[in-house]
């Protein structure tokens, strides 16, 4: 049904970042383990909604089966001791959020937002290549099909998708830790998180003078980050500044700039 | 986690034994070691001799070939391992750079193997 195709585009589109950074802050920082689990829940909203019906709380049914998701695979993970203490707590975030009201992911608005932040610094970690910080950062942060930036970067999906999974399991073998930098490291970082940003950027510019239309989403996308960062972190004077793609200041400095 | 520092220089990088810089890098290096040991991060450290005594063993159709040398010949030499117990990738890289040779040779930041993580 039409309806359920529009409410699954509007979740993917509003919820796939919040869904993913929170989920891979309650799996110990494991972006690749999360990002089967969320892609998955979507998988099984496109079969079931159609049918059943859109849920009242689509974030709701989508955190609650992305957990479910995420409890499974764990439980077939190689660190199975490890991943038990993971594995509970899932388990208590599902019953709570079933027997309460708490909001959709049981979790306050700053805290969802604190899971985003967590999840653009750790893409965006210098341990990892350049090509793979890019391209980790479109496809965890902003939701892209393997596809889609394999074709925005010219290169097969099949490198593309390597290239993913060599990021993913470094994030995981290495220990880089699922969190916002330190006071003294962030200016540092977070001219990191910005230069991927403006390679985006430059990437999906570059692409415009052509007639290739799939890669000018890189500038959309670019932008869209660049504004959640700004508003993320209000003191980045950097994120606000001439270097970084925001053509619509308005909304760029909105109401979170006070 | 567990972590290996791999330190490596150029043999003709660095300060020279007996001259003032050389005192000050060893002074630099008993502080860094001994906050190691103080903030319980330890596991292991040993310096190795120099590469030019190492000697390299392959085993191929169960022939022993016995060379000369270390495994690669390259610019900088392998000169000592550290084996530390932190929290994450970011702290292991805070005591990396902390180490005097970073400054002039490299050092390689490695998490031991998923089955050492353990014991």
């Amino acid at each position: 049904m039409a309806a359920a195709h529009l409410a699954i585009e509007r979740a993917y589109r509003e919820e796939w970042t919040s869904l993913l950074a929170t989920l891979a802050g309650q799996v110990g920082g494991d972006i690749g383990l999360a990002e089967e689990a969320v892609a998955e829940a979507f998988v099984a909203a496109a079969s079931d909604w159609p049918t059943a019906g859109v849920p009242a709380r689509p974030g709701g049914w989508l955190t609650t089966v992305a957990r479910r998701r995420a409890i499974d695979a764990l439980r077939r993970g190689r660190t199975r001791i490890a991943n038990q203490a993971a594995v509970e707590h899932l388990e208590a975030l599902i019953r709570d959020n079933n027997d309460m009201s708490t909001g959709d992911r049981g979790h306050s608005a700053s805290g969802v937002a604190d899971d985003r932040l967590r999840l653009i610094f750790t893409c965006c970690h210098p341990a990892l290549a350049l090509d793979a910080r890019v391209a980790l950062t479109l496809r965890a942060v902003a939701g892209l099909e393997v596809a889609e930036i394999a074709h925005a970067f010219l290169t097969t999906e099949t490198t593309m998708y390597q290239r993913l999974v060599r990021a993913k399991r470094k994030v995981k073998a290495a220990g880089i830790p699922y969190r916002v930098p330190a006071d003294d490291e962030l200016p540092e970082r977070l001219h990191g998180v910005l230069h991927v940003l403006h390679l985006v950027y430059t990437e999906g510019h570059m692409a415009t003078t052509g007639d290739d239309l799939v890669r000018s989403d890189l500038c959309d996308e670019a932008i869209r980050l660049a504004r959640l960062v700004a508003q993320l972190v209000p003191d980045a004077a950097e994120a606000h500044g001439p270097g970084v793609p925001a053509p619509d200041r308005r909304t760029a400095t909105g109401p979170h700039r006070r | 986690m567990k972590y290996m520092l791999l330190l490596r220089h150029s043999p003709d990088a660095g300060p020279v034994e007996g001259t003032p810089e050389f005192d000050a890098e060893m002074a630099k290096w008993g502080d860094v070691m001994g906050d190691l040991g103080g903030a319980g991060a330890m596991v292991a450290a040993h310096g190795l001799d120099t590469e030019a005594t190492a000697t390299t063993v392959r085993v191929r159709d169960d022939e022993a070939l016995v060379t000369d040398g270390p495994f690669a010949e390259t610019k900088e030499s392998f000169f000592s391992y550290i084996i530390i117990d932190v929290a994450d990738l970011d702290a292991a890289l805070g005591w990396a750079k902390r180490m005097p040779n970073a400054t002039y040779g490299s050092v390689e930041v490695r998490p031991l193997s998923i089955h050492e993580q353990d014991s």
